[in-house]
């Protein structure tokens, strides 16, 4: 499963997304509700122990984390 | 110390003894006092060009993502001899369209084009002039008007005009004069000792008064005032990271984020060997998280702030200065220098000791009241029941609190559907009023469901709703912060005998589900 695919299943069981066709790789993800505040530190920890990457808190004011996609650059970029 | 007219006259002080120390800094800039200065010399310039010179100050809505450009714009109004009036970057289009229409179509807005965008939807009367900021900053600054209007000003004009939820879904602008502004950082500085080598980690938003903590420490002591990137707020466990790594000295933070910072563990791994003064205002504060702080960082200070926006951010404070239990409550503590605090019982009388009854404040920082609003302005700011010899006006905070044989004031809930979540103060009354302007809703009942600190809506419609889809329809009317966690629909809502919804009855299906 690619970056994207895991981030996107993660996200999908973690917040009872189920099959809603508004769900995409790249819709934000915190305007659009899918995810509330809280939300964004649980997607950070799943993907730092997943990858065994830190996000740190320069990445996090540097580089947009709203989309999914978004989200696996910003893994990608550091394994 | 010289109480001066205007809040804008410490930005003159600081210019003098601190020029070309950084002021603020955010994400992307830095902005040095002489800097600040200068740009509201423009941005006042350019605001009194349109001026309609009349007797009334024209608000000035400063409607910009936050950021150091939001500070040199409310310098710019301050200068201008106007009160400023901060607007969240993601309020609702109808949200900040009540407030053009409660300052009745007269001001100015500043602000840049995504902000224009939103404007250009609304319906906004000519007499209101709308400006973008990277344009009103390349004025060529005229101080001699901009100092002849400020001039004009006394400390009892309006400083600022600050929004807050009100329960007929209208916003009320708490206004403060310069005086409540000033006094209230004068009492900052003498108890934490804030000073020119002090750096200020800024948390609050602009809209919200625990910012004045930080704006006004910073004009006051040439401190430095670093705006932390909202984004961070999401991620509590990368904060510390940033206090240390950006030699943060005082941070006034909402106690959610220092409970979140503390839930995160990560207390125990960073230390923040500069952090010196820990204050906290907005919500209770739980010693439970409270006590993770403590013994981490053990060589800082703590504080429990308390005190509405009414009565320009704080009135009463407490210095962490024993060991307390998890399960103990944090008192409020004793009346800042300058205010006082009077418990009145339910026979509007002052309350015994160990009595509960209704926090009211008096001093300087009590605020002028709401923007045209005299009505429900004339219901809290009252005259003092317990005085019956000269005008002594009080605010009446809705809050319930208690005085200890030892003279400390401790919390106690409140009178009114007014919640906290996260900090934000929200009028169930607001989100109810926003509902019903959702298509196929016949009625709305929001409530707070407290141990899982969440607000439950429940509404009347024959149509199946979902969460999501129902909250982007609310976002129309209002902030993301007021949107309920949970929805529940209903065909008919259970009635009370005198037929109103039966508040009761839905709560308690809460916790039975």
């Amino acid at each position: 499963m690619t970056v994207t695919e895991t981030i996107s299943e993660f996200i999908r069981d973690k917040f009872d997304i189920g099959d809603d066709p508004d769900f995409t790789n790249d819709v934000h993800l915190f305007n659009e509700g899918f995810v509330d505040s809280f939300g964004a530190v649980e997607i950070i920890h799943f993907v730092e122990e997943t990858y065994s990457i830190e996000i740190t808190q320069k990445d996090i004011t540097l580089f947009p984390m709203n989309t999914v996609e978004e989200i696996a650059a910003v893994v990608e970029s550091k394994i | 110390m010289i109480i001066p007219n205007s809040a804008v006259r410490l930005l003159d002080d600081a210019v003098i003894k601190y020029k070309d120390k950084v002021a603020v800094s955010d994400e992307y800039e830095t902005f040095t006092f002489e800097r600040l200065q200068s740009l509201g010399h423009s941005i006042a310039t350019a605001l009194l060009a349109v001026s309609d010179g009349g007797y009334m100050p024209e608000p000035v809505m400063v409607y910009l993502p936050k950021s150091g450009k939001c500070i040199a714009s409310f310098m710019g109004a301050m200068y201008s001899g106007n009160p400023y009036v901060p607007i969240a970057y993601d309020m609702p289009a109808g949200r900040i369209q009540k407030i053009v229409d409660l300052l009745e179509g007269r001001g100015h807005i500043i602000t840049d084009a995504d902000g224009m965008a939103v404007i250009d939807t609304m319906s906004i009367p000519e007499t209101m002039h709308v400006h973008i900021y990277d344009e009103i900053t390349t004025t060529a600054p005229d101080c001699d008007a901009v100092y002849s209007a400020l001039d004009r000003v006394i400390d009892t004009d309006p400083i600022y005009i600050m929004f807050t939820s009100g329960s007929t879904g209208e916003p009320k602008g708490v206004t403060v004069p310069h005086r409540g502004a000033v006094d209230y950082a004068i009492w900052v500085h003498n108890t934490f000792g804030i000073n020119e080598n002090s750096k200020l980690g800024n948390q609050a938003p602009f809209y919200f008064d625990n910012s004045i903590f930080d704006i006004y420490s910073m004009l006051l002591t040439g401190a430095e005032m670093n705006i932390i990137p909202e984004t961070l707020f999401m991620f509590p466990s990368k904060l510390p990271e940033y206090i240390r790594d950006n030699d943060i000295t005082v941070i006034f933070w909402v106690p959610t984020v220092m409970i979140n910072v503390a839930n995160s563990g990560v207390l125990s791994e960073i230390e923040m060997p500069k952090l010196k003064t820990v204050a906290f205002c907005g919500e209770v504060m739980p010693n439970t998280q409270l006590n993770i702080w403590r013994k981490n960082h053990p060589d800082a200070v703590y504080a429990n702030l308390y005190g509405p926006t009414e009565i320009s951010d704080v009135c009463t404070y407490y210095i962490v200065d024993r060991e307390f239990k998890d399960s103990d409550p944090l008192p409020i503590g004793r009346a800042c220098e300058n205010m006082r605090i009077i418990i009145l019982n339910s026979e509007n009388k002052l309350a015994k000791p160990n009595e509960q009854g209704e926090l009211c404040v008096i001093g300087t920082g009590v605020s002028l009241g709401y923007w045209n609003k005299p009505d429900i302005s004339d219901k809290v700011f009252v005259q003092n029941p317990a005085n019956p010899f000269y005008e002594e006006r009080i605010y009446r905070t809705g809050d319930l609190a208690y005085i200890t044989d030892e003279g400390l004031i401790m919390y106690d809930g409140r009178m009114d559907n007014q919640v906290k979540v996260k900090g934000n103060r929200i009028e169930l009354g607001e989100i109810e009023c926003a509902a019903m302007c959702v298509e196929g809703v016949k009625g709305a009942c929001a409530v707070f469901d407290a141990p899982n600190e969440q607000i439950v809506l429940f509404v009347e419609s024959c149509e199946a709703l979902v969460l999501r889809k129902f909250n982007n329809e609310l976002k129309q009317y209002i902030p993301k912060y007021m949107l309920p966690s949970k929805l529940v629909v209903m065909d008919k809502f259970p009635h009370t005998a005198n037929d109103k919804i039966d508040r009761v009855t839905l709560k308690k299906s809460i916790s039975e589900n």
